[in-house]
């Protein structure tokens, strides 16, 4: 996504640094002691680098990690996911219930679950736009926390046993590969395709004009020029306003590029392809029925289609975290429509446990209304006076730097089309966020201050400040190589001027050193946070209780006619043992186990709760052999305000998610035949369920609970 | 001095002349022969995976003239999806040519598709050397036929035992019932006689009891009656993961003419658009071809010509939603007119949706169009279809090409409704099945061991292919008539002509050349839709002078200087050619203004149509 601050170092094109440049700061990884795969934050990974990082990691981690390409990029690189999780913990449904008299077809459709799918789900990905590789760097550096962790760290060891940790780097190899292999800035896939309809494809992209490695850019002078030399420093290109009279010499900045077909135009046919987070399925039409997102259809990118066919494969997946740059803040959900679209139970999950967690992280002051929602009342009326936001004024605050959404509330706008945080949280139903890592001003420890700089601040003369500053850094700490010199240049086109400028490398990326290590580090302790707030559904209580015996199961079962079981004591002696079954089952982890949201989603189910035993050893006499249990609640209880007034954003009491709208799905809602699963109605976190069986002898019997989203467990029944 | 002007005409020629040995067979005498047994086969039956897969690639091996065959991709369980591309190659690269789209049975169950698609590409193989009628259209015409879709359940509806209403998705693991498990309680033929029919237990409490004629279940009216009960169990199968319930995960997972990406959503069609292989394959595909001008999609069953119609204007501010679009009188005034139509032509159809100006004429088109299916087919209803993410919504809204979507067959209903009533009753489908399927199609209830509810009774329903998809014997009758509803729609793809010429003196030595360009076919040269969305390519017109002519170049605003007010009428054609798109049953008139400089001169029009093909016009003037 694009940022406010440094917009203009954005635009500029990159190139490759050669490695004697790269190591530029003296700062030490914090690598702890135990890994068995170093790594540094020196400098930019780059796709081979960290493919070799991943297939090192798998190899020296077997019991924790494993590593699966989940598809191909456009050109062909493979996208790479590695599950982090005790392969050792973990079970499915499927590894118990024992499936008898198959079709005779045989068609073998199914694949057994892997033992990562019983244990909730915490997707991490980064550089799905390829020149945001800031993100693949915090990827690593959670990949290397956690398996250096194992084992050493108890809260570690806990996450790594009890979740699955699906950590993408590099959503979009092609852009990565083009943008730091290459050298030339690539935000898109890759895609053969002849953007210019010349019958060539890909002829005409950016150019290394001068073969020193880097695409910077190229300066000349111009009467009808936008930009004039910085006065404190000649080096910055300062942007003019279009119609702002000036006595300096007027320039025009363009990319270090030529035109390459001979039409004359430079750069209109380059490889870059479709932009990825535009190519998801929610929001993509726009409100005409015209596409409005990238792409010929959602999904069209094979690399949105790995993604989106990994989380339908993998539902549960719970958390998902999708890293871009920059701008050091985050987008929660939405950014297609308003928040009218949002439960307010998820609402206020985000914005008071994240949101408030993810400002204390990156260290800015956390609205009143977090703190203290009985107070929301109050600072609504407050907010009728001062806001021109009517959704600030619904929800009693404005959404602050560090924690927005990208919809614009003002002016009541969508942001864009088709983009994956939205279809993870819409269609999924999954706590799905985007972070814009990197604020240069907030993140580079000691950033020199020059006049106009500000933290966050907006308007061209802050920018210029910060430039300024960063410029004077790069100068002191980085040896002058993040900003090339201008120097004469002849361009085939557009005559005499000079080349030079910032190195897009790393003009929107976290520089590497200790800037980028503390990016790394705050952003994997704020997923972290987040991890430890995945439901854990657990069975507790478990218990047996022999109540007789009896000469036939059919007996039994006789007795249990009229929906009421009368349950004879002493009686007939056999070999059939009446058992009931109790035990408790209980959500431990602080969230519900689906959102608001998810509880009313196509492809989400209920929470079940198995009985299982030998088919031909245990007959059912009360309670179906899974019942259902609805939406368990977690821990933590949804801070709200009362439900005063407040237009389409009420902050009702909380109540368990959606437990009424999660209803079986249609096809199982079948007339005649026998009555469906014993359905559990019970709020809050527990649930106690019961189960009346008739069992031929010492037949053993378990209990497996499977939430989606929760966990699956199972456990013994030892009868007392 | 008085001048006369002779005309002299040469239409050019598009394209080559057909082959000389082909057009020694043209048949002009409906009872003459037509090529059926060139290639033999029977239209009395349904064919598997590879036996229709073999039918394709022998077709093609047969007539390498005007087939092609590829595979378009692979389904989930690794079979490929083939696809016939048919055209006369003598006169053009397929490519090159405006196509129909033709596929079948994307849902698993609905086979007949296969057979009616099949039966299309033999119809046009067969009959291009002996019918003028196919012979013209693949001139002209490329022909994309997918007959199975949805490939792997398509192989196990029709070879192995399965309800009419199973296997219809794509095999995508699917967790239908919520348990934690996918796919794992399907379907089985329990007594193993070949038919899934259904299950029925002995129980004093039952609701069913056996019919006198012991053929049917049929439920107990009076309470009182003392007679032998009978539970419904449901479907044949058994309980294969020991939940108690029998049947209820069977195999598949979305819907997927509920996968297309137009009108989809996640209620519609989990999980997401394109997610299944075998639609993605025909997507991807389809999007390789712009030339694409009209597909249609056989489904089962309902006798139903579901077409595409553009968008229904909002309905006016303040008005409920929900509510019609249409106001009142607007409705009465389409009743109306559909009355008047009815007069002479019982099977007019007009479709009851109000649409924008820039919208009217794709309305029109398909109004035109299905009213001849409705002809074509008998017993067919005309019906605007649904969006939501199917095929037929995507391809007219996605790439502007006019789409149908065929319900075939209608269960019996319109055969054994015999009192007229709209209904069929279980007595009179018993007489259909008894007189006009000559008793076949019937399970008749026996008893049978279960592992799991112990003795069953099965039976009392009609065998596989008797309600959704029609026994062998109507399977010809169907895949004829449909041949010659897709065979009509591509006789009236449009086709630039030239019609009138006219020559006028102007002044001195300057005459208007006038000419018609006509399409007298019903379908524009492109969609209003393919103009919305920007991917019409318009029609071209040049105009170039030769010997003793040359044209004038006359300003835009030209009428000034005409006398006889001729280039208001018709457009001067500019000096670099003037875009156009001509509608169905339209013609449009261009002019040029030419000096003549010798005795002797030509002026030749030529237009460039990317769907209505190319079309020269040459005129000699002569001064006399």
């Amino acid at each position: 996504m694009s940022i406010r601050p440094l917009k203009s170092l954005k635009r500029f094109k990159l190139l490759t640094l050669l490695a004697a440049s790269a190591a530029v700061l003296a700062v030490t990884a914090p690598a702890p002691a135990a890994s068995k795969v170093p790594i540094s934050f020196d400098d930019y990974h780059g796709y081979a680098a960290t493919v070799k990082y991943l297939k090192d990691v798998a190899a020296a981690y077997p019991q924790i990690t494993a590593l699966l390409e989940i598809g191909k990029s456009n050109m062909g690189r493979p996208i790479y996911v590695l599950v982090v999780s005790n392969m050792k913990t973990g079970t499915t449904v499927d590894a118990h219930v024992a499936l008898r008299n198959p079709r005779a077809e045989g068609v073998k459709n199914v694949a057994p679950m892997k033992p990562d799918m019983g244990k909730p789900g915490h997707w991490i990905c980064g550089a799905t736009h390829g020149n945001e590789y800031t993100g693949t760097e915090v990827c690593l550096y959670t990949i290397d926390k956690l398996v250096s962790g194992y084992g050493a760290d108890k809260e570690t060891t806990a996450l790594v046993d009890g979740k699955a940790f699906y950590i993408c780097p590099i959503v979009n190899p092609d852009g990565v590969f083009n943008s730091l292999e290459k050298g030339v800035s690539q935000r898109q896939n890759s895609a053969a395709k002849d953007d210019d309809g010349d019958g060539k494809v890909n002829e005409d992209g950016p150019d290394d004009l001068d073969g020193d490695g880097v695409i910077a850019q190229f300066r000349y002078k111009d009467a009808r020029g936008a930009y004039v030399v910085d006065d404190e420093d000649p080096r910055l290109m300062v942007r003019i306003r279009p119609n702002e009279k000036t006595d300096k010499p007027r320039w025009s900045v363009v990319a270090e590029d030529k035109d390459n077909d001979g039409d004359k135009r430079r750069g209109e046919d380059p490889e870059a392809g479709i932009d990825l987070n535009r190519n998801f399925p929610e929001g993509w039409w726009n409100d005409q029925g015209f596409a409005g997102g990238s792409g010929d259809y959602p999904t069209s990118a094979p690399e949105a289609r790995a993604l989106a066919e990994f989380f339908v494969t993998h539902p549960n997946i719970f958390m998902a975290q999708f890293y871009h740059t920059m701008g050091g803040f985050t987008y929660r959900p939405l950014g297609t429509a308003p928040h009218t679209r949002l439960d307010a139970r998820d609402v206020a999950i985000l914005d008071f446990v994240m949101g408030k967690k993810y400002l204390e992280t990156i260290g800015e002051d956390v609205p009143e209304a977090w703190k203290d929602p009985a107070r929301i009342p109050a600072l609504r009326e407050e907010l009728r006076k001062t806001s021109k936001n009517k959704y600030a004024i619904e929800r009693g605050y404005e959404l602050p730097y560090g924690w927005k959404v990208s919809y614009d509330e003002v002016n009541d706008r969508r942001y864009g089309f088709g983009m994956s945080t939205d279809w993870d949280f819409l269609q999924l139903g999954v706590w799905s966020i985007t972070t814009e890592l990197w604020n240069p001003a907030k993140d580079i420890p000691g950033l020199p201050r020059t006049s106009g700089a500000g933290a966050g601040a907006e308007g061209p003369a802050a920018r210029l400040g910060l430039e300024r500053a960063l410029l004077k850094l790069q100068d002191e700490k980085y040896g002058g190589k993040l900003f090339a010199r201008w120097k004469p240049f002849k361009h085939p086109e557009l005559g005499e001027g000079e080349l030079g400028g910032w190195n897009p490398r790393y003009a929107a990326n976290a520089w590497p050193g200790e800037p980028l290590a503390g990016v790394c580090d705050r952003h994997y302790r704020f997923e972290m946070f987040r991890a430890g707030l995945l439901p854990d559904v657990v069975v507790t209580e478990a218990k047996a209780r022999l109540l007789y015996t009896s000469e036939s199961a059919s007996e039994a079962t006789a007795a249990v006619a009229g929906g009421e079981v009368r349950i004879k004591k002493g009686g007939a002696k056999g070999k059939y043992r009446i058992i009931e079954v109790t035990a408790v089952v209980e959500n431990k982890g602080p969230l519900a186990t689906h959102t608001a949201r998810g509880s009313a989603l196509r492809g989400n189910r209920e929470d079940v709760v198995w009985l299982v035993g030998a088919r031909d050893k245990v007959t059912f006499l009360q309670g179906t052999p899974y019942q259902r249990l609805g939406v368990l609640d977690g821990a933590t209880r949804i801070p709200s305000a009362a439900a005063e007034g407040g237009g389409g954003m009420r902050m009702a009491t909380p109540r368990t998610p959606a437990e009424e709208s999660m209803m079986p799905p249609p096809q199982a809602q079948r007339r005649g035949g026998p009555p469906g699963p014993t359905q559990v109605r019970q709020g809050g976190a527990r649930r106690e369920v019961r189960w009346l069986v008739a069992v031929e002898g010492d037949s053993p019997l378990k209990i497996v609970v499977s939430s989606q989203k929760g966990g699956t467990k199972a456990v013994d029944v030892k009868v007392q | 001095m008085k001048k006369n002007i002779i005309l002299m005409l040469a239409i050019l020629l598009a394209g080559s002349l057909a082959a000389v040995s082909a057009q020694s067979k043209l048949q002009t005498n409906p009872g003459g022969y037509h090529g059926e047994l060139d290639y033999p086969m029977s239209w009395k039956r349904y064919y598997g995976y590879e036996e229709w897969t073999k039918i394709m690639r022998e077709l093609q091996k047969k007539y390498p003239q005007l087939a092609d065959i590829q595979s378009i991709g692979k389904s989930r369980m690794g079979r490929d999806q083939l696809l016939l591309t048919i055209t006369a190659k003598s006169t053009g690269k397929p490519e090159t040519k405006r196509a129909m789209w033709v596929d079948g049975a994307i849902h698993g169950n609905e086979v007949n598709g296969i057979t009616c698609s099949l039966y299309l590409a033999w119809y046009l193989l067969t009959r291009y050397d002996y019918d003028p009628f196919v012979h013209e259209i693949l001139d002209r015409t490329t022909f994309y036929i997918l007959p199975g879709l949805n490939v792997d359940a398509n192989d196990s509806y029709v070879r192995f035992p399965n309800t009419e209403n199973n296997p219809r998705e794509p095999y995508r693991p699917a967790d239908d019932d919520g348990d934690g498990l996918f796919d794992e309680d399907q379907t089985e033929d329990v007594d193993g006689d070949g038919e899934l029919s259904v299950m029925y237990v002995e129980d004093p409490a039952g609701e069913f009891k056996l019919s006198p004629d012991k053929r049917r279940f049929v439920r107990v009216d009076d309470i009182r009656e003392e007679v032998r009960r009978f539970r419904r169990v449901g479907a044949e199968g058994f309980d294969n993961d020991g939940d108690g319930q029998i049947n209820e995960d069977d195999i598949g997972g979305p819907d997927p003419n509920r996968n297309f990406p137009y009108g989809w959503s996640l209620d519609a069609g989990y999980p997401y658009p394109m997610s299944e292989a075998e639609t993605r394959n025909v997507f991807e595909f389809q999007l390789t071809l712009p030339n694409i001008f009209a597909s249609f999609h056989y489904h089962n069953t309902g006798r139903l010509i579901m077409f595409q119609a553009p968008p229904a204007v909002r309905p006016p501010a303040g008005q409920a939603p929900g509510a019609p679009a249409m106001g009142p009188r607007a409705q009465q005034t389409v009743q109306q007119r559909l009355e008047e139509l009815r007069k002479t032509d019982k099977y007019a159809y007009l479709a009851d949706r109000q649409v924008a100006p820039e919208y009217q004429h794709d309305l029109d088109v398909q109004n035109e169009i299905v009213s001849a299916g409705a002809r074509i087919l008998k017993d067919y209803t005309p019906t605007i279809g649904g969006l939501s993410g199917q095929a037929h919504a995507a391809t007219y809204y996605m790439f502007g090409a006019y789409s149908y979507l065929i319900e075939l067959w209608g269960s019996p209903a319109f055969e054994a409704d015999i009192d007229s009533d709209g209904q069929v009753s279980e007595e009179e489908f018993m007489k259909w099945v008894d007189i006009e399927l000559m008793g076949e199609g019937w399970v008749l209830p026996h008893k049978a061991k279960h592992p799991d509810v112990g003795e069953v009774w099965i039976g009392g329903t009609s065998r596989k292919h008797v309600g959704r998809t029609p026994p062998a014997r109507y399977i010809e009758t169907e895949a004829l008539r449909n041949a010659n509803f897709v065979l009509y729609a591509a006789s009236q793809f449009p086709k630039i002509d030239f019609g009138e010429v006219k020559v006028t003196p102007a002044t001195g030595d300057l005459y208007w050349v006038e000419v018609e360009v006509k399409n007298d076919k019903a379908y524009p040269t492109s969609s209003d839709r393919a103009v919305a969305l920007k991917r019409a390519v318009m029609d071209r017109i040049t105009a170039s002078a030769g010997g003793g002519a040359e044209i004038v170049e006359v300003p835009a605003a030209s009428t000034a200087v005409d006398p006889w007010n001729r280039a208001a009428q018709s457009e001067v054609v500019a000096a670099k050619g003037t875009e156009f798109r001509l509608k169905g049953h339209e013609t449009k008139r261009f002019c040029v203004l030419v000096k003549m400089t010798g005795a002797a001169g030509s002026v030749e029009f030529a237009v460039r149509s990317k769907m209505g093909g190319p079309a020269a016009k040459r005129i000699t003037l002569k001064a006399e």
